[in-house]
């Protein structure tokens, strides 16, 4: 039975590639391509082989994508190829480096210049992934249950918006009438990180004197208190501008990037002369790419020291943690700081992305998003909390709006479908409106057939496998 | 005259109605192999937990080679000299058996934030040395070969030894050890006492034990202490305690004190 996965994987592989070259533009071209994405990086087979075909299915996704500008499934499948080779074990180095440095820095810049709409899907992954490794540390690593995480985003959000934008002349005489210019939004980066790290520290010292369900819930106030605080803090003084939100924020200048589309002739596959709309978007790209890179690395240096021993230490046992000489206030609020710099540093960054702060993008439905990223990646897991992250964004903004789009496509052109004429569907029946439910079920399901996670965390597999003894063993205990 | 490695002072333990540890006082010199030894429910953990901070005494006072450390936190009296182990294990499960040695030696393991984030030269080197450290110890305790398995992979034996292993990390002048030898065999307590004897003899520690294996405490103790319902009713050399009609009674109930001379008390 294994001697017939490998000819089949390749054969499949090899059909769905030469389907690509023929038939470009069909949908079912693209689904083989995603089977072959998933056969190749599931199958066994030699280090080689893999390594061999996931670069050819990255090449023929790119391919697609540069002939299809709407082509979405090829994109996932460039996703799918990205955390393989993010992921998957035995893989040389150089193999993961190069491939993946290839698709996210000549295959993503070249389908987000044919559809600048998967820039926007990059970047809001990179984002939510920034956010899902802060959280990562403090309820994955530290078990620490903060119900109030988007609070940091927050006020990140806020340090570059309010002095980034002619917000800061309403309440500070004299500051210039539009802002700080845009290139201080670097400075203002380290900056965010120091004032959510603060923040992190000032909730934490009350919250994290208590345990379990009692820091989950008062987190949760305090997280809801910053955004009331947002909301309202709009008088005596204007500081916040209250519910309207704080706009235009402004953003660095990109005329070297735009300079340097010209120059590679990135010009022939935008379609026409590169405006600041598509460098903009291209800048953000690089930006988040570079502070997830940055985050990735903090965050798997400090698992590999002390602080992350400690922390796991803590959340596995806190009186033998203690017994270890490991003060558990300082090490958990650590621990805070650490997780909300991350948000913190992403919080301006999306200030200027969005060029436009307000309290609606900071409320508890966020933080409990950010720590579903969490918990359907892996609690604990590097891999995990940015798998996750993209897995929900895709589902969210991609899947679930592409499927409502392809129904109502249906409904005007009114298709036939087993009989039923799919004018007659209501409009009720827009997956978009679903959403909520949708995800609901799909981490029910998690949890029920893998509440490990996607890519779950070594020590939280031993961990569960424990407490699934203990309840087996313990009963009514 | 030499200072004293711990002078308790009759400390005593409320739980609602219930005196767990009533006026105990005792003192332990360094360098020495200390028991305490009781029946079940007399005291004998709480009377640990109120010396390692984890309770802090109603009343009285424990001193520390000449430092007060009453009412101290658990993190505090682990960092400034006293290591321990537990009754009932409690290692951490999901790590391997080198990480469990590394989280002991965290006091020790001196690297800062930003060592950390930045892969400084003081990084490489406090993590290289508190490996070796580590290793070493776990070699003492023989269990270099498991280093990378999890703590739960583990037998009984094997875990207890890692607790000890653990509780060197972190470099302590004193070890409690609570019912190191439960759930060992014959030849596992055998080897246990061996390497009680070297924590003493090679590296100089002071070491106070609760133990029910009367064979071990009574060969490997210098002295014992004996609680009964949070009392101290006994304390002396070994032979003295053995024959004490009232540690008899205590383990054998009433009545039976006629009978003493009996080597074998029951745990
Ligand atoms: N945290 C606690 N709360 C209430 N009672 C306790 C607590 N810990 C121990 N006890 C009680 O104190 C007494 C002494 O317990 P312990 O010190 O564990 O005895 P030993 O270790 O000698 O077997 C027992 O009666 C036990 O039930
Ligand atoms: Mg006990």
């Amino acid at each position: 039975m294994n001697g017939y996965v490998f000819p089949f994987t390749l054969a499949f592989t090899a059909l769905s590639v030469v389907g690509a070259l023929l038939r470009p533009a069909s949908d079912l071209v693209n689904l083989a391509l995603l089977a072959s994405v998933a056969l190749v990086s599931l199958g066994r087979m030699s280090t080689a082989w893999r390594s061999g075909l996931l670069a050819v299915l990255a090449l023929t996704l790119t391919l697609l994508l540069r002939l299809n500008p709407g082509d979405k499934l090829a994109f996932y499948g460039l996703l799918g190829v990205l955390i393989a080779c993010f992921l998957l074990p035995n893989l040389s180095t150089l193999v993961r480096v190069a491939l993946g440095a290839a698709i996210l820095f000549i295959s993503v810049p070249i389908a987000g210049l044919t559809n600048s709409f998967l820039f926007e899907l990059g970047i809001q992954i990179g984002i939510f992934a920034a956010l899902a490794l802060g959280l990562n540390v403090v309820v994955g690593q530290a078990g620490l249950l903060d119900l109030g995480f988007a609070a940091f985003f927050a006020i990140g959000a806020y340090t570059w918006g309010i002095f980034g934008s002619p917000q800061a002349a309403q309440f500070i005489e004299g500051f210039p009438p539009g802002g700080l210019p845009g290139n201080y939004l670097y400075l203002f980066m380290a900056l965010a990180i120091i004032t959510a790290a603060i923040t992190g520290v000032l909730i934490g010292l009350p919250a994290l004197r208590l345990r379990g369900d009692y820091l989950a819930i008062v987190t949760l106030g305090l997280g809801e208190v910053v955004r009331v605080f947002a909301n309202n803090l709009d008088k005596p003084l204007n500081i916040t501008n209250g519910p309207q939100g704080i706009t235009p924020v402004n953003r660095p200048e990109v005329g070297f990037l735009t300079q340097f589309l010209q120059a590679i002739g990135a010009e022939q596959v935008y379609g026409k002369p590169i405006d600041s709309y598509i460098t903009y978007a291209f800048f953000f790209y690089l930006l988040v790419l570079l502070v997830i890179g940055v985050v990735i690395l903090v965050n798997i240096r400090l698992a590999n020291s002390r602080f992350g021993r400690a922390w796991v230490a803590i959340r596995e046992d806190e009186i033998a943690a203690k017994a270890m000489g490991i003060p558990l206030l300082p090490t958990k609020l650590l621990a805070f700081a650490t997780g909300a710099a991350f948000s913190g540093i992403m919080g301006a960054i999306f200030a200027a992305k969005q060029t436009f702060v307000s309290p609606e993008s900071f409320t508890l439905q966020a933080s409990i998003n950010i720590l579903a990223f969490v918990i359907l990646g892996g609690m604990g897991s590097i891999g995990g909390a940015v798998v996750g992250a993209a897995a929900v964004t895709v589902l969210n903004i991609g899947l679930l709006k592409d499927f409502s789009d392809l129904l109502n496509t249906w409904r005007q052109t009114g298709v036939t479908i087993l009989g039923y004429n799919m004018a007659n569907l209501p409009p009720q029946l827009n997956p978009a409106k679903y959403e909520r439910l949708v995800f609901g079920v799909i981490l029910i399901l998690m949890m029920i057939f893998r509440p490990e996670g996607l890519i779950p965390e070594q020590r939280h597999r031993v961990e569960m496998q424990e407490a699934r003894q203990e309840a087996k063993e313990g009963g009514g205990k | 005259m030499s200072e004293l490695a711990l002078d308790v002072q009759g400390v005593t333990k409320r739980f609602g109605g219930l005196v767990a540890v009533n006026e105990v006082s005792l003192q332990v010199r360094p360098k020495e192999i200390f028991s305490v030894i009781g029946p079940n429910g007399a005291g004998k953990t709480t009377f640990f937990n109120l010396l390692t901070g984890i309770y802090r005494p109603d009343s009285g006072r424990v001193v520390f080679f000449g430092q007060d450390i009453t009412g101290r936190s658990p993190d505090w009296v682990a960092r400034n000299g006293i290591g321990r182990t537990f009754q009932n294990i409690r290692l951490f499960k999901a790590m391997t058996v080198l990480e469990n040695v590394l989280v002991g030696h965290h006091t020790h393991t001196h690297q800062s934030y930003f060592d950390v984030l930045l892969h400084t030269p003081r990084f490489h080197a406090s993590e290289k040395k508190a490996r070796a450290r580590a290793m070493e110890l776990l070699a003492y305790m023989n269990l270099d070969r498991r280093a990378e398995e999890l703590a739960s992979a583990l037998s009984y034996g094997e875990q207890r030894r890692l607790e000890i292993a653990r509780a060197l990390a972190l470099e302590p002048r004193l070890l409690f050890l609570d019912e190191p030898a439960a759930g060992m065999n014959e030849q596992e307590t055998e080897d246990l006492k061996t390497r009680v004897r070297r924590l003493r003899d090679e590296l100089g520690l002071t070491i106070v034990l609760i133990e029910h294996d009367m064979a071990m405490v009574m060969s490997i103790s210098d002295r014992i202490a004996v609680l009964e319902y949070g009392s101290k009713i006994a304390e002396g050399l070994p032979h003295e305690v053995r024959s004490d009609p009232r540690v008899i009674e205590a383990y054998l109930g009433k009545g039976a004190a006629g009978q003493a001379g009996g080597t074998h008390a029951p745990a």
